[in-house]
């Protein structure tokens, strides 16, 4: 870790001085887990995650810089909004997940879209049993056992995704599957967004 | 070590913060309130009466005349086709937005090609940001007048968590014409929740249900250790008590005879719709109310008795879009309606019984109303200023962006980068690059909302970026940072990285006002505003001076007898003066002000003489120039 450049005491997090309250600008978007003085790691207690978001707001919130020079003021917003983008990114393990791939030179979500010809037949499957049950009375009950695999194959997938962040700091041994896994659950959560009604069929 | 314990940041708050204004900018009612040593205070520009709040109300009675506030709401009971109301509903829209709307405003609608709204205002363009900063600068003269002392510039205003990008920008814009300065744009909910949880000490989960004159808006909140944490918010713009009135105007229209052509008249219905909302408040204390609509300019009276059954079953249906943007806040904050710890009830519509009726069946508990839902905006934006004064730092406000922020992308679907209830500030980062080789421009598209379909959002921007260097295609890596700061507002900024230089890249977005048409209204508005303070004060004094003349003329045969030569000179030059000032059309206000005090001032032992001989029981006491008034 650096040091503050006000009073020279070493950081814990690349936002704030602990020691001074003096703003630092970390120049580069930090790492989530560095934001809050935490180790990489996909297993993260939420509740020790949201204390630490609380505290950095309380020394970072643009609100307790109102008096200050544009400079200041600007920095304040800007931490303060990669402390809350870098909570964001901590408590959801698929944004996490792609963070860590890009963050470790693996493929774009854009670069790697090529999915088994059986996934997509499987995924015509799904829409076709969502077209079928649009319109009708009983839609909700007929989309249920539907609705429940899906489910269970986006926690088994995700679980997937987690175990192969294990091996942090170091990275896990094929980025591209980790990538092809996420293309999944994106495919999931679209169906599944189908089915609650959220989004209709492209 | 433990994280972050900064005891540092707690001794660091100034003995006497700068003053900051709290100000709730109403669809119907503007307040305005302040920090005074413990506590935020209503400022009350007339002690005498209990109800601060001026009306968000304009009268123009002719070119460069306005009137604005209470008098500009009595003077539209006569002259309804010179007044607007409501203009926050304006605020931030363009034509196509605005719908029924329009036609309340008795004024021809406009939009420019940045579908920027103005009003033909007898001639003279207005925006709906510069009708508002005429309400702030009433706001502020009434601070002013409250205080005894010019009242402070700096302040905080408050707009419906529900506002999107362009309302939020247009109420800033507002401000800035007014001669303010913005300090922050807070949240209506929010800032109620702020004044509850320091007043009652609120500890836990809070639901702020305010339904205001226009607006609707539901945010679930956690409060602890002064950290007011908003967890998600909903709402709707264009649902407030203007529609209940708007129930009952229907329903007058729908049954009084007279031609058509009164029936859209802009006049007629501002006419008609102040006559319901006076029935609408009376059905909040009786069982029924009589709705009387007297128009002799168009011929018509009509009376009729409204019982509140029928009215509560006729708002019904805009309860239920209220109840229903409160399942979407659970929902999106991840509760029950049973986790909710309590209940709040802002804004003036929730004073009526069938509201508070409605929430309190919802969550299952007696919603709380201890403080005045008129004021309770106004005093929280007041603790949120005393906060950015540096007064202190046990209380922190972390407000939620109610709308979520999407790109256009390929085959006009929206590609969401900050979902809404993200807390703000908030940012996120796209990466572009070129199609063609040597480009140097690339347009995107910017919206908020969450529909699917980026034509059905609302558009913030079809920003451009210009000056990127010329490479091949694809080769450029151009950051673009959408950041939404803590006043709700969007800023995109972005940079080529590739090259190393840092190349600074032009961002203009399409909407609104832009800063030199914020600038030029800000210098009109205050030309305008000396000169037409300066109009008004001399009719006044000419009247006065009328009035006055008349008084002496009538009283001065009798006593002349009884009154000394000297004191006879006096008077007769003191009208002599009176007259030659009135008969100039163009005498400045000073001159008028100079002669009224002269002609008070001789007239004085022609009162005197008047006391003894006729009155002096009843007249005891009295000056002249209130005799005169009483003649």
């Amino acid at each position: 870790m650096t040091a503050c450049t006000s009073c020279g005491v070493e950081l814990q997090t690349p936002l704030v001085c602990g020691a001074c309250g003096a703003l630092q600008d970390p120049g580069t978007e930090p790492a989530p887990h560095e934001v809050f003085g935490l180790d990489p790691s996909f297993h993260v207690d939420v509740k020790d995650v949201e204390k630490r978001l609380m505290k950095l707001s309380r020394a970072l919130h643009p609100d307790f810089f109102a008096g200050a020079d544009e400079a200041t003021r600007e920095l304040a917003e800007r931490n303060t909004a990669r402390a809350n983008a870098a909570f964001e990114l901590l408590t959801d393990p698929v944004a996490l997940a792609d963070w860590w791939i890009l963050e470790l030179g693996g493929p774009a979500e854009k670069d790697e879209r090529q999915m088994p010809p059986a996934f997509l037949m499987e995924v015509m499957e799904w829409n076709e049993a969502i077209d079928d049950a649009d319109g009708s009375d009983d839609r909700a009950s007929r989309l249920a056992p539907l609705s429940n695999e899906l489910e269970s194959q986006r926690a088994s997938v995700l679980d997937t995704v987690v175990r192969a962040f294990d091996s942090l700091p170091h990275p896990p041994s094929d980025l591209v599957a980790v990538r092809r896994q996420l293309n999944v659950i994106r495919y999931l959560n679209r169906a599944l967004a189908r089915i609650r009604g959220e989004v209709n069929a492209l | 070590m433990p994280f972050l314990e900064l005891d540092v940041l707690q001794s660091s708050t100034p003995e006497e913060p700068e003053g900051v204004l709290g100000i709730d900018l109403g669809t119907t009612n503007s307040l305005v309130a302040i920090w005074k040593k413990d506590r935020p205070v209503i400022l009350r520009p007339d002690p005498e009466l209990d109800d601060a709040r001026i009306p968000s109300a304009l009268f123009f009675a002719g070119p460069g005349h306005v009137t604005v506030g209470r008098q500009a709401r009595a003077l539209a009971a006569d002259e309804p086709h010179h007044a607007i109301f409501s203009v926050k509903r304006f605020m931030g829209r363009g034509l196509a937005d605005v719908g029924e709307d329009r036609k309340s405003v008795p004024f021809d609608l406009r939009e420019d090609d940045k579908q920027q709204l103005f009003f033909d205002v007898h001639g003279m363009d207005m925006s709906p940001q510069e009708l508002s900063a005429l309400i702030l600068r009433e706001a502020h003269q009434a601070a002013t007048k409250a205080l005894g002392e010019e009242a402070p510039r700096k302040c905080v205003i408050t707009v419906p968590a529900y506002f999107d990008d362009p309302q939020r920008q247009a109420t800033r814009d507002a401000a800035r014409i007014a001669g303010l300065e913005v300090l922050r744009i807070v949240n209506e909910p929010t800032a109620a929740s702020l004044a509850y949880g320091l007043d009652q000490q609120s500890q836990g989960t809070v639901c702020v249900y305010d339904l205001g004159g226009g607006t609707f808006d539901v945010t679930i909140l956690n409060i602890e250790d002064g950290v007011f944490r908003v967890l998600a918010t909903a709402g709707d713009t264009h649902l407030g008590g203007d529609d209940f009135d708007r129930v009952l105007v229907d329903l007058a229209l729908g049954e009084l005879e007279a031609p058509e052509s009164v029936k859209t008249d802009a006049g007629f219905l501002t006419g008609l719709r102040l006559a319901a909302e006076r029935t609408k408040h009376e059905l909040s204390v009786r069982e029924s109310a009589d709705l009387h609509v007297v128009a002799p300019r168009h011929g018509v009276a009509w009376r009729r008795t409204v019982t509140r059954e029928e009215f509560e079953s006729r708002i019904a249906v805009h309860l239920e879009r209220t109840l229903a943007a409160c399942k979407l806040a659970l929902s999106d904050a991840g509760l029950e309606a049973n986790s909710i710890d309590e209940v709040i009830l802002v804004g003036g519509s929730t004073r009526i019984p069938a509201v508070s009726r409605a929430v309190g069946s919802f969550f299952g508990k007696t919603p709380q109303s201890g403080l005045n839902p008129d004021e309770v905006v106004a005093l929280g934006a007041a603790v949120q200023g005393h906060v950015l004064a540096g007064g202190t730092r046990d209380v922190l406000l972390l407000d939620v962006t109610p709308l979520s922020l999407g790109l256009e992308t390929y085959g006009g679907a929206t590609s969401k980068i900050i979902q809404r209830n993200s807390p703000i500030p908030s940012q996120a980062t796209e990466g572009y690059t070129t199609q063609a080789d040597n480009q140097t421009g690339i347009q995107f598209h910017v919206v908020q909302g969450e529909r699917e379909m980026a034509a059905d959002c609302r558009t913030l921007g079809r920003f451009e970026l210009k000056g990127i260097p010329p490479m091949p295609a694809g080769m450029p890596r151009i950051a673009v940072r959408f950041a939404i700061d803590a006043d709700g507002i969007l800023t995109v900024t972005a940079k080529e990285e590739s090259t190393g230089t840092n190349a600074s890249i032009e961002v203009r977005p399409m909407h609104g006002l832009d800063d030199d048409e914020v600038e030029r209204m800000l210098h009109a508005s205050f030309e305008n505003a000396q000169s037409d303070f300066d109009a008004s004060r001399a009719a006044n004094l000419r009247v006065e001076l009328a009035t006055m003349m008349a008084a002496v003329e009538k009283n001065f045969v009798q006593v002349q007898t009884a009154l000394d030569r000297e004191s006879i000179e006096d008077l007769e030059e003191a009208r002599a003066n009176v007259t030659a000032a009135l008969a100039q059309a163009d005498t400045p206000v000073a001159a008028l002000q100079a002669v009224r005090d002269a002609l008070e001032q001789a007239a004085l032992p022609m009162a005197a003489q008047l006391m003894d001989a006729v009155a002096k029981k009843a007249l005891s006491g009295k000056s002249f120039s209130q005799m005169s008034e009483e003649d």
